[in-house]
């Protein structure tokens, strides 16, 4: 790490700032064009559904290069957190924001933004693994495409690098013409994630990316998450607290729409600050 | 109420769905079954050696050499029967000639009668047709027996005119069976070929043939002697010529029907790609069946762009409000206009105010309209049920939103609305009333396959012909087998719409499921 | 970063989240203008059936304008091409109501067994098997329809008409009649106390009824039997088609309805000891009737507005049949008159003989504008009702 920090403020609960220290494993974290490691900072940040409030004034700092985990009782916003990053909530006509969301230092819902450019940075992982009913190849094709790519070489080059990264390729590698929609829950689901990181992005968002898979899947793409680390900056919403424990350095655990505590995943798990951060963790409620 | 009673009433309840959903089943079979039956006769029936010389003669498919000796061998068979009618006729001849003697006596009175008898005189002899010397004679008949009652008239009077009545009253029932032998066989060797083409061949389809042959039997009339509506009477005819040459007729075309028609099942597929002739009482149904495609097609042509692009925006981009929800209604409200109104639109505003002719343009851009909703509503209700997740996955890449629909949504939705499209064309296809004013011409030659030269050309549509042919047809019921064969074809058309799109609407739902 | 893992083309400089102004602007002219066009091919498409309702109008309008209201609302007499012409479409403004009513009556209890049927008694296979005839019947086309009755029905209806009716009767009346009357006396007996002097009385007044009604269904039957139908071409023939096209958009749309009733309500129904009927009957009819109601004003709007089968076997009579529910007498509708008259009018355009065709059809359209409406009313009434907003 080469930058200190900003120091977060959790308002809701007019508490003292807990700093994240130093991320636990020690990788070499490239900020990438960031003028500091914070990659996602929300400022004051609130989201509506017309009148109810989902997510109310979070402050939040993401780091570039490193595993976030977003837990907490369904209904909690984390989803619709999640979803503002990249702007997918502008599918809600009823959908609303205030305060500051800072994506690579960009107001994300600066009138200006390029949204498309948005979401071809932030890429996004979905609860359900949703390909599109075409072959595997093209599923991959389709965003490099839609970014002008033509020349078939390069796009079977992406189409492999993504699916090597996405630990899919030599599973799929003789038939990469087939329906995508043949392959099994796990598969369609890394199927997915290279589908998102066909497009070079920089961060890559997960809706509960294991919800619907059986465990075995699971911890394929666990592994898989592993392995992205610090290649990607990576957001992953789960309602499962083992699999924030296991793959994430930074966790933050929102209830009713405010964020209770936000820190490093062994500081949270193991000593959390607060009594609902505790109760949930414990399974006293969620 | 009592249980048992409600049990019964309960049981009574189920039968009586259950009888009406058989009702149901049983009225479509009822409906189609005699359709199909008789409709297939167009395609596949006897035929008799005159079906295969006409079919040679006007669309040249069939083998000339084959044919030939078939003509041959029934010429031979034919003969006999010709030798008869022949040798009655001239027997009769002989009877007219014997008659000559005292006609000629008669004829040079000097009053009214004489001269009248001698202009009749002149029609008369072994020259002049036979039939035409026995009208003449005939008509001396009325006249001779109010001359005869005259003073001074000859004694012979009655006995000529009892035998010119002799002579007559057995000659008109042999041009009555004369007449059937034609319907028959055609035109006798030797005779001079008529115009109309009905009246070149004898009959071509064997179940017809086998209809006259009746007729050549059996004289039916209607009596009407007793109570009530009359009652149809069958006398034979041969008793009308006992001991005469045609006697023996009767049992001969009996015993050599076959040989004299030669009947041959055949599938003509001729029927769905030659042209009519004489009206429809020969021949295919090619220029209806060209006409349904080409109105068809156009609608779909026109149709199917402007519904898909409303059923985009109706899906994707319109915001609820009154503007959209006005518009809304105006489309349901144009799947309730019924189908003659169209027409009349088509008249009023193609024909009239933009001046198109009448034709296949006028005719598909009127059908275009009658099936727009069936399109955008079958596109709208596919486009919702794209997974919304496609949708998220598209965006989530970066695609714009119409990127989205073109790459995504409209691959995923394009079986149903295929579908819809599909089914709407069977629609187009079979609809009559919009097309009464805007394209149908009863007769015409069939489109040219180049859409430039057929767009203002009005046209034959199996439909409008149906009507035409069995309403305004001249020989309505001689030509039921026609009738028949286009509906069932029309049907078929339809239904194998139909049945595609039921195919293709379960393929949907298996890929759906993955 | 993974840039360095293989050389990615996505790399591309423009990948700025911020768009220049200009950039802005275009992107947003062009989603307007994009936007703006399929608003535009929508709307023409939507907006089509206004251009026909002011095109019918428009000259339909010359027609009132020349002759009034009284004589095309108020007359029998139809003599378009008569010198001095008469234009009185009482008569076939008639026909077309009696072959209305006619297909409902044929349509509105066979479609709605059917539909009851579909919904609640057939188990869901079956169902799917039974889907396709009524598909099927939708699809033929109308001059197949009217082909079958002019050259299968109609000779059918004028030679053996009497007893195929008096057959008719028999089937519908007597099974009826039947549980009419057991259902009478039980109700009528069910205040009496004593079990053997209800079952007594039960009987008696069954057997009572009986006598009473059978004459009356046999000598009825006889009437029919005995019936000399004059020409198969008659209001009859055309209303039983007419109700045979109508049963598929009965049959689906009351189907929809009933299914939308719901488990809950069948299933409170059942939990209170109702039969299968009583619970359709007294629970799922009321809370399905609007749904229904809008499929029978459909069925109206299909029936209405049939050319192909009333031009070709109604035998295009324009008057009013006496008596005036004489089913068995030709008849003459709007539809088939305007499909008819229509070739010899179209010459003389400006005419009142060819305006009065427009103006019977904006008749028709404005006959089956109102039925659309009210059906949409309808329905829309009754998903608020579910909805539970009424």
């Amino acid at each position: 790490m080469n930058a200190t920090p900003t120091p977060l403020d959790f308002r809701p609960f007019g508490e003292s700032t807990p700093r994240p220290g130093n991320p636990v494993k020690s990788i070499h974290v490239d900020p990438k064009g960031a003028q500091d490691s914070v990659y996602v900072r929300a400022t004051d940040f609130s989201i509506f559904y017309g009148r109810a409030e989902a997510v109310c004034k979070v402050n939040i700092d993401i780091y570039a290069g490193l595993v976030t985990a977003i837990i907490g009782p369904s209904g909690c916003g984390k989803s619709t957190f999640l979803r503002s990053i990249n702007r997918m909530n502008d599918l809600i006509p009823s959908c609303k924001t205030s305060g500051q969301l800072l994506f690579d230092g960009v107001d994300v819902y600066d009138r200006r933004l390029d949204v498309t450019v948005l979401r071809k940075k932030a890429g996004m992982v979905f609860q359900k693994p949703n390909p599109f009913p075409k072959s595997i190849f093209d599923n991959i094709a389709y965003g490099p495409r839609l970014h002008g790519v033509k020349s078939q070489a390069q796009l079977a080059e992406i189409v492999e690098q993504s699916l090597l990264q996405a630990a899919l390729w030599d599973e799929v590698k003789d038939r990469l013409s087939a329906n995508a929609l043949g392959l099994s829950g796990g598969q369609q689901q890394r199927l997915c994630i290279a589908r998102a990181l066909a497009v070079n992005p920089d961060i890559l968002l997960m809706d509960e990316p294991t919800s619907a898979l059986d465990p075995n899947a699971t911890s394929r793409i666990e592994e898989l998450i592993s392995e992205l680390r610090g290649k990607y900056t990576i957001i992953i919403v789960t309602h499962n607290m083992q699999q924030a424990a296991r793959v994430s350095d930074y966790t933050a655990f929102l209830y009713e729409g405010a964020l209770i505590e936000y820190g490093e995943t062994r500081q949270i798990f193991t000593n959390p600050t607060r009594k609902h951060t505790e109760d949930y963790i414990t399974g006293r409620f969620g | 109420m009592r249980i048992s009673t409600r049990k019964l009433l309960d049981r009574s309840f189920s039968s009586v769905g259950v009888i009406s959903i058989a009702l149901m089943g049983l009225i479509l079979l009822v409906i189609l079954v005699p359709i199909f039956r008789k409709g297939i006769g167009a395609l596949v029936f006897e035929a008799t050696v005159e079906h295969r010389r006409l079919i040679l003669d006007n669309f040249d498919h069939g083998d000339d050499l084959e044919l030939a000796a078939e003509i041959k061998s029934a010429r031979e068979a034919r003969q006999p029967v010709y030798e008869m009618v022949q040798a009655f006729e001239s027997r009769q001849q002989a009877k007219i000639d014997s008659l000559r003697p005292d006609l000629e006596t008669l004829a040079e009175r000097d009053d009214s009668m004489g001269r009248l008898v001698a202009r009749r005189l002149k029609r008369l002899g072994p020259d002049e047709d036979f039939l035409e010397q026995v009208e003449t004679i005939q008509q001396l008949v009325p006249r001779l027996r109010e001359y005869g009652d005259g003073d001074d008239a000859p004694k012979e009077i009655a006995a000529i005119s009892s035998g010119i009545t002799r002579i007559t009253s057995q000659t008109l029932a042999f041009a009555e069976l004369k007449e059937v032998l034609y319907d028959l066989l055609g035109p006798a060797p030797g005779e001079p070929m008529p115009q109309l083409t009905r009246k070149q061949y004898g009959q071509t389809r064997w179940e017809k043939a086998r209809e006259t042959i009746d007729h050549l039997f059996f004289i039916e009339r209607w009596d009407y002697s007793g109570p009530g509506m009359g009652t149809l009477v069958r006398e034979p005819r041969v008793e009308q010529f006992r001991e005469t040459e045609i006697e023996p007729l009767f049992a001969y075309v009996e015993g050599h029907a076959e040989a004299m028609l030669q009947p041959r099942w055949t599938l003509y597929w001729g029927f769905l790609t030659d042209k009519p002739l004489d009206s429809h009482i020969f021949g295919g149904i090619y220029p209806e069946l060209i006409g349904t495609i080409y109105l068809t097609l156009g609608a779909i042509l026109f149709a199917v762009p402007i519904g898909i692009i409303a059923a985009i925006y109706f899906t994707e981009y319109a915001k609820a409000g009154r503007l959209i929800s006005f518009l809304r209604a105006c489309v349901s409200t144009l799947a309730g206009v019924p189908s003659i109104v169209f027409g009349m639109f088509g008249l009023a505003f193609f024909l009239n105010v933009w001046q198109l002719p009448k034709g296949v343009l006028a005719g598909s851009l009127t059908l275009a309209l009658l099936i727009l909703p069936v399109i955008i509503r079958a596109s709208e209700e596919a486009i919702r049920s794209v997974p919304h997740t496609y949708r998220e996955a598209a965006l989530s890449l970066g695609a714009g939103r119409w990127r989205t629909i073109v790459t995504v949504i409209l691959p995923a939705a394009l079986p149903g609305i295929l579908t819809g499209i599909v089914i709407s064309m069977g629609r187009a296809a079979g609809e009559t009333a919009p097309i009464i004013f805007t394209a149908a011409a009863s007769v015409a030659a069939p489109l040219s396959l180049n859409p430039l030269q057929a767009w203002d050309q009005p046209t034959a549509a199996l439909s409008w012909n149906i009507y035409n042919l069995c309403t305004e047809h001249e020989a309505a019921d001689e030509i039921r087998h026609v009738q028949f064969g286009m509906v069932a074809v029309l049907i078929t058309v339809v239904l194998a719409l139909n049945l595609f799109a039921i195919i293709l609407r379960a393929r949907i739902a298996k890929k759906l499921k993955g | 970063m993974n840039s360095s893992d293989h050389a990615n083309p996505l790399k591309i400089s423009s990948d700025r989240l911020i768009l220049s102004a200009r950039a802005n602007l275009t992107q947003k002219i062009m989603a307007w203008v994009g936007q703006a066009f399929l608003f535009f091919v929508a709307s023409v498409a939507a907006t089509a059936v206004l251009f026909i309702i002011f095109y019918i109008a428009r000259d339909a309008i010359p027609f009132f304008r020349l002759r009034g209201f009284q004589e095309f609302f108020g007359s029998t007499r139809w003599y378009p091409s008569g010198s001095p012409p008469v234009f009185g479409a009482l008569a076939i403004i008639f026909g077309s109501g009696l072959v209305t009513v006619g297909a409902i009556v044929v349509t509105a209890p066979l479609g709605l067994s059917a539909a009851m049927c579909l919904s609640d008694i057939l188990p869901f296979s079956v169902r799917q098997a039974i889907k396709p005839i009524v598909e099927i019947l939708a699809a033929i086309p109308s001059v197949a329809y009217g082909f079958f009755a002019l050259v299968v029905l109609a000779p059918l209806l004028q030679e053996d008409g009497g007893p195929i009716l008096a057959v008719t009767w028999y089937i519908v009346a007597l099974p009826s009649l039947t549980i009419g009357i057991i259902m009478a006396s039980d109700l009528l007996t069910f205040r009496i106390t004593t079990e053997k002097k209800r079952s007594m009385a039960r009987r008696l007044l069954a057997l009572g009824l009986f006598a009473i009604a059978l004459p009356l269904v046999v000598f009825t039957g006889q009437i029919l039997f005995q019936l000399k139908i004059t020409t198969g071409t008659n209001a009859l023939n055309v209303s039983f088609i007419l109700g045979i096209m109508a049963l598929p958009t009965v049959v689906s749309v009351s189907e929809d309805a009933l299914q939308a009733v719901g488990r809950e309500l069948r299933e409170g129904s059942y939990a209170l000891g109702a039969t299968r009927a009583e619970t359709i009957i007294q629970t799922v009819m009321p809370a399905a009737s609007s749904g229904i109601l809008a499929a029978l004003l459909l069925g109206v709007m299909r029936a209405l507005g049939e050319t192909m089968v009333v031009w070709m076997a109604s035998g295009n009579a324009a008057q009013i049949p006496t008596p005036w529910f004489n089913y068995l007498e030709p008849i003459r509708t709007l539809t088939a008159t305007i499909a008819g008259d229509m070739g010899e009018a179209d010459h003389v355009t400006g005419s009142a003989r060819y305006h009065v065709l427009f103006a019977m059809g904006f008749l028709l359209l404005l006959l089956c504008f109102v039925c659309n409406m009210l059906s949409e009313w309808v329905v829309s009434r009754q998903q608020k009702k579910l909805r539970g907003e009424v």
